[in-house]
């Protein structure tokens, strides 16, 4: 089989998907999908989950309907050897789930302290200028871990639902060009 | 749980222990690997960087320390045949200069071996394997060795736009010496080019373990056990010999592995950890320790990047992530007036999505948005590897944390000094000379607080005796003559261009050794 028709051969084979908890049956979808049907969340709260949509959304636009939150709690919610989070590679010790709780919890606090209010509640442009702030490592009284950091992994988490996928490519023009595609259980 | 007696016992299958276990296992040898990764199919590496995460360790028995920590999770492994399971397969030789920097400069150290030892070993692993490349092209700086045994992989436009920038810089760019097949080779497919190589090549076009030594292991009846998190290597009462390994299956129970050799292929920070962790009344400091050694001199590669934009589509997607081009004329260690190791050049990797948002950090929100469409069409990068020296202080330590089994854990310790910082600069400067001298629309140094590494190396030196290193030139240590250490925890120095091609041309010089001497070795 030449480049081109193995090519051929995967295209119209399916998108990754998740094992999503909806009803006590494992079903597959993917992260755009689980946000679209509100399947619920197995760790984060609803106050980290609103956070984490708001946060994902100023990062990347896109990110909250690609699904970011469903994706991260999913990924959090698996054995660390599962989990396929940036913050692995980013050499984050596991439990994932007690960065995120920290990240998050820092992003609201400072918010909070600073602003009065969740970062979800604030406007888009506060809610740009915080991020911008927090990427150069200058809100102060953050509490929790390196705001830069923070920036780091919950980008690239962003970056992930929005890009990182067969969609993502489309978005951008370019062809996946899979030797095999995600359509196994993440 | 303790299992039958075998000649050998391989702790690790990535490059070196692929070789160790293919070359024994062929000479007749009853051999057992173990590895802690789970043991994926051809079929299970699927195309996508978010995927590709899988081949990694998630946290693990390794944290991280000093001013400069290295990149662990992304340089090493999750799978059986290790981190050459996820590599770029870019395959330069070291040069001449790398085994004597201390005879040529008074610094570091010498290997005990020089380059002459080692070529002919190059030339196996070419044939062994396929190795695409133009030697002649490289003529300029190649010691002795046989042509590659395929040409050259294809040209992209993300590559070629370099050559320009290169030329005016008096820097020669020839074609990358590649682990990929660029034709048919024995019984492998030619590469399609579609840059999924770092998330693992399903096609067999890369030649990573399980398609090279690994697979001539199985067929040679070697039994390799996935999942296999190996905890201490066993001595007799005397403290004199090996016996075999320790170790914790899928199932979590203690299991023994009796071995008539113990060949520790782990990982450079792993091997350290595992003879701390080996410590018995006769070994108090930990096995081959005697003179404090063990852990010492980790050494990994800085890495400057140079990033480019055009204003012309250069499908920056397709190629392979190994480069395309490469160059070592910033190779001699005293390439810059202020600074001190050598530098290679590598240009032209394939680069996906994630690769276009890492680019500019900086950016998010709208801004990130319309970049990304930008880098989509115009994006490459050019890579400059920096040396780094040979320091005592750069080390894996035991801490007081335990992992699942109970063994401490280990810290690697790692701090860039003055002469590699300045490396470090000078080859971002070099960078971004070059890139001003392209058509690129616009250029910028990929630097950030932190000084991005790869490859490690270290932890156990080869040397003359145990009053200077570790092991011999073959690995054997040389406190217990049946236990060898195998990868790049036995370099003394650490060159700058990619090391998994020496990996394997050092382990198969070893193993091929051990073969030889087997009853001598093995008792």
């Amino acid at each position: 089989m030449t480049g081109m028709e193995r090519r051929a051969f995967m295209q119209g084979a399916g998108l990754g998907a998740l094992a999503f908890m909806v009803n006590g049956a494992e079903i597959m979808l993917t992260p755009r999908q689980a946000q679209a049907q509100a399947v619920p969340l197995r760790t984060l709260t609803a106050g980290q989950a609103a956070t984490l949509d708001a946060v994902g959304e100023t990062l990347v636009p896109g990110a909250k309907e690609a699904g970011i939150t469903n994706f991260v709690d999913q990924q959090i919610s698996v054995p660390p050897e599962e989990a396929l989070l940036q913050a692995r590679i980013l050499n984050v010790r596991p439990p994932f789930a007690n960065f995120y709780r920290a990240a998050l919890g820092a992003i609201d606090g400072a918010s909070t302290k600073t602003k009065g209010h969740k970062f979800a509640e604030l406007s888009p442009a506060e809610q740009h200028d915080f991020i911008n702030l927090m990427r150069q490592n200058k809100i102060e009284g953050w509490q929790g871990p390196p705001e830069p950091f923070v920036y780091t992994v919950l980008r690239g988490d962003a970056v992930d639902v929005v890009y990182a996928t067969v969609e993502g490519y489309d978005m951008l023009g370019i062809p996946y060009m899979p030797h095999v595609p995600p359509i196994k259980k993440w | 749980m303790a299992h039958e007696k075998v000649d050998a016992v391989v702790v690790g299958s990535g490059a070196s222990g692929s070789v160790f276990a293919a070359v024994l296992a062929k000479a007749g040898k009853k051999v057992v690997v173990l590895d802690n990764g789970p043991g994926w199919r051809r079929t299970d590496l699927i195309s996508s960087d978010i995927w590709g995460r899988r081949l990694k360790p998630a946290g693990g028995p390794i944290v991280l320390g000093g001013k400069h920590p290295f990149a662990y999770a992304n340089q090493a492994a999750y799978a059986v045949g290790g981190a050459a399971l996820h590599y770029f397969a870019q395959f330069p030789r070291y040069l001449p200069t790398d085994f004597k920097m201390k005879s040529e400069h008074n610094r570091g150290r010498d290997w005990p071996i020089s380059y002459e030892d080692v070529a002919p070993f190059y030339d196996k692993v070419a044939d062994d394997i396929g190795v695409s490349g133009d030697a002649k092209a490289e003529e300029k700086w190649r010691p002795p060795g046989k042509p590659y045994p395929m040409p050259p992989m294809k040209i992209f436009p993300a590559g070629q736009v370099w050559l320009k920038g290169a030329e005016a810089n008096g820097i020669k760019l020839v074609p990358m010496a590649n682990g990929m097949n660029s034709v048919p080779y024995k019984d492998r497919v030619a590469c399609i080019y579609d840059g999924w190589c770092h998330v693992g090549c399903p096609i067999g076009a890369l030649a990573n373990p399980i398609v090279t030594y690994l697979g001539e292991a199985y067929k040679a009846h070697a039994q390799v056990r996935s999942l296999c998190n190996v905890t201490r290597v066993l001595t007799n009462p005397e403290g004199t010999r090996a016996i075999g390994v320790e170790y914790y299956g899928p199932g979590k129970e203690r299991e023994v592995q009796e071995a008539s050799v113990v060949v520790l292929a782990a990982w450079s920070a792993q091997n350290p950890r595992i003879l701390l962790n080996s410590a018995t009344d006769k070994h108090p400091k930990g096995l081959a320790n005697k003179n404090d050694l063990v852990g010492k001199f980790m050494m990994t590669h800085h890495i400057a990047g140079t990033w480019a934009i055009f204003d012309k589509d250069i499908t920056p997607h397709m190629g392979t992530v190994g480069a395309q081009f490469m160059s070592y004329d910033r190779y001699a260690k005293t390439s810059y007036p202020n600074a001190f190791g050598s530098s290679f050049i590598a240009v032209g990797t394939s680069h996906k999505t994630n690769d276009y948002a890492q680019s500019r950090g900086d950016l998010f929100g709208p801004e990130l948005a319309a970049y990304m469409k930008r880098a989509a069409r115009g994006l490459t990068h050019l890579t400059i590897f920096g040396e780094d020296l040979p320091n005592a202080e750069n080390r894996v330590e035991l801490i007081s944390d335990k992992d699942e089994y109970g063994l401490p854990m280990a810290r690697l310790i790692h701090s860039f000094d003055d002469d590699a910082v300045a490396l470090w600069n000078a080859n971002f400067e070099q960078g971004l000379k070059i890139a001003k001298a392209t058509d690129a629309k616009e250029s910028w140094p990929g630097k950030g607080p932190v000084i991005p590494t790869a490859h490690l190396h270290g932890g156990a030196i080869m040397g003359k005796d145990s009053s200077d290193s570790v092991t011999n030139s073959y690995g054997q240590t040389h406190e217990i003559p049946n236990l060898w250490m195998a990868g790049p925890c036995i370099f003394p120095t650490e060159g700058a261009s990619n090391p998994t091609y020496t990996i394997f041309a050092v382990a198969l010089r070893g193993a091929e050794h051990l073969a030889e001497h087997w009853g001598s070795v093995a008792g």
